[in-house]
């Protein structure tokens, strides 16, 4: 009796609160109006999208990321919660100011919005990927050009997925 | 127990999460003793310098000493978590790029790096757009108004884009009267008519943003623009042209409705409305009774004075020579005065031949003979139709005068009176074979026309 009782005090409880954050979303979208993301953020997303069509040509195979993670429904904030994060990774890439000041703009105006709990505070951000060893200079400037333009591309739809996903969130908004 | 654990489990994570957020460990409490007396006021415009805003803010009280007073912003700031202001004389500015432009900022008087006041505001809340510029107004001849143009820089711009715009003109002569028209356009249009002529006017532009995401104040005013409204005599040249036309036709309308008036019984109603004949009205003075005090006598004697034959019958000499040109006239007039001479025993006349002798009996009709006898005599007129009626019933007068040498009574159906039928002829009543004339004269003697029945009778 008494170490049933003691498993009772002393396991569900601590169970409960690590499931709790797990079970509950952490992100609450603000500007549901939908006058931030149209008037400041959708500026940016286009004025990027604009500076990508520029410079690269994009494949159409469908990065990873976006396999494990999507805008499904309930889970709008979550994937924008992602996307916004990922975006930061851009901004080591050797890009112009004006290109990190959109991108900046987006993902952090993203988070503001989605004011979501640091679930992952100081973690460090998942890198875009690990460059190869090369045996020569040359090999390097290569990879490291197609690695720009799959960055780009990457970019490119990461950029279409979080516009996406606002209209769906904004659609929804509105039909309630 | 359980359910205690959990709950004490649950505060503790909510106040770690609440903790979490930034900010809340400063006092952000407004009840600050001194933030009378560090009060200020800021505004920013965004996109001045192509993507750099500018953010501006002034103490309210002016005679503050600022030597050692400093703004700082934090929050809403991209890249950074705060960033300090210029000074420029008595106003601070920061002009940067790197607002978020989401969500709140919190900005900070500081005294040597102690927060003296500080107040939260969001940076797209307090907008001032920029002062429109190239006001321009143009008259316009043909539709008498003008049309007033302006510029304004938002235009160019991705975030503050949609603005309300404010035009106030003025006469220059009038103080503070001014007038004020909003709209979101860069073009507007003044009535010449809502303005005074031949005045000088004043107007002058200003801006503010649209409601939608960015709010904020009036921009500054443009620099005004003057213009003369023309005079009216522009308008005036064509009003003589009119005003004469006007008159001209107000006084031939007149006259037509004056001459109308007055012309309209003898000869406009003649013609839009003519009367037309009554039929019977007609027949009737045609063939009008005589006067019943007019002494009608068929007595020989009553008509001396006449150039007449005496005949038995109604029929006058002229008219028997007027038709008969041929042998047989001779003949006619022997038997005729045979006749006469038989006195009653004279073939009775058939209607035809008074038929055939029209005489026009009319009260209107002069006669040749004394006034009061028969219709026998000749009436004026009668010259004149009688000869063509005369070659008409050329043909049947021998017809006609067969049957009357045949004897009395005869009566022939197809027999029709050569001439045609005119009114105020005597009428006969058809008498019995062998019964005198004069008798049914006689009888008929106030019965001085002819009817159109005797003629159906007679057939």
């Amino acid at each position: 009796m008494f170490h049933v009782s003691f498993r009772y005090i002393f396991g569900i409880p601590p169970l409960i609160l690590v499931l709790l954050p797990v079970a509950s979303s952490d992100c609450d979208i603000n500007g549901k109006d939908g006058g931030a993301y149209q008037n400041v953020l959708m500026v940016n997303i286009d004025d990027l999208d604009n500076m990508i069509n520029f410079d690269s040509n994009c494949l159409n195979n469908e990065p990873n990321f976006f396999k494990k993670h999507s805008c499904d429904d309930n889970k709008e904030a979550s994937f924008l919660n992602r996307a916004a994060r990922k975006l930061k990774q851009f901004l080591k890439m050797n890009i112009s100011d004006d290109f990190k000041l959109h991108l900046s703009t987006v993902s952090q105006g993203t988070l503001t919005l989605l004011n979501c709990t640091s679930k992952g505070k100081g973690r460090k951000p998942p890198s875009l990927g690990e460059a190869q060893p090369t045996k020569n200079l040359e090999e390097n400037k290569s990879l490291k050009e197609q690695k720009k333009q799959n960055d780009l591309c990457f970019l490119k739809i990461l950029l279409q997925k979080i516009k996406t996903c606002w209209n769906k969130i904004l659609r929804g908004i509105k039909e309630h | 127990m359980t359910l205690l654990s959990t709950a004490l489990g649950m505060l503790f994570y909510l106040l770690h999460a609440v903790s979490g957020e930034s900010g809340y460990a400063e006092n952000g409490d407004f009840d600050d003793a001194e933030l009378d007396d560090y009060s200020f006021s800021c505004y920013s415009q965004l996109e001045v310098d192509g993507p750099q805003h500018l953010l501006t803010c002034t103490f309210d009280d002016l005679d503050i000493n600022s030597t050692n007073l400093e703004f700082e912003i934090c929050g809403a700031l991209l890249d950074v978590d705060c960033l300090n202001f210029n000074k420029l004389q008595e106003r601070y500015f920061l002009k940067t790029k790197k607002f978020l432009l989401i969500g709140d900022s919190k900005i900070c008087v500081k005294l040597e790096k102690k927060n003296m006041t500080c107040r939260k505001m969001n940076i797209v809340k307090i907008v001032k757009p920029e002062a429109p510029f190239d006001v321009r107004v143009v008259y316009r001849e043909g539709a008498n108004d003008f049309v007033v143009t302006f510029n304004t820089s938002h235009l160019q711009k991705k975030y503050v884009k949609v603005l309300i715009h404010e035009v106030a003109y003025r006469q220059e002569k009038k103080e503070n009267n001014w007038m004020r028209v909003n709209l979101t356009s860069t073009r507007l249009t003044l009535l010449q008519r809502k303005l005074q002529p031949s005045a000088m006017y004043e107007i002058k532009v200003r801006s503010i943003p649209y409601a939608n995401y960015f709010e904020g104040f009036w921009s500054e005013w443009s620099p005004s623009f003057h213009f003369r409204t023309p005079e009216t005599n522009g308008t005036g040249e064509t009003d003589p042209v009119l005003l004469t036309i006007s008159i001209l036709s107000f006084f031939s309308v007149a006259l037509m409705v004056t001459l109308a008036c007055v012309l309209w019984k003898k000869r406009i109603k003649p013609i839009i409305w003519p009367s037309l004949p009554d039929h019977k009205k007609t027949l009737e003075q045609l063939c009008k009774k005589p006067k019943k005090n007019l002494n009608v006598s068929f007595n020989p004697e009553s008509f001396l004075d006449c150039q007449i034959h005496k005949v038995d019958g109604i029929q006058a000499r002229d008219e028997a020579e007027g038709f008969l040109q041929d042998p047989f006239s001779p003949q006619l007039e022997e038997s005729e005065k045979q006749r006469l001479r038989g006195g009653m025993q004279g073939p009775s006349w058939p209607s035809e031949q008074a038929g055939i002798t029209p005489k026009v009996f009319r009260g209107e009709s002069p006669f040749r003979c004394l006034a009061g006898n028969a219709s026998v005599c000749d009436a004026p007129g009668l010259p004149s139709s009688r000869s063509p009626n005369g070659r008409e019933g050329g043909k049947s007068r021998p017809l006609v005068y067969q049957d009357l040498l045949l004897g009395p009574g005869t009566t022939n159906s197809s027999l029709r009176p050569p001439f045609p039928f005119q009114p105020g002829i005597l009428t006969l009543n058809p008498v019995a074979p062998g019964q005198p004339i004069l008798t049914s004269l006689g009888s008929s003697q106030e019965e001085a026309y002819v009817t159109m029945s005797s003629f159906y009778q007679n057939q």
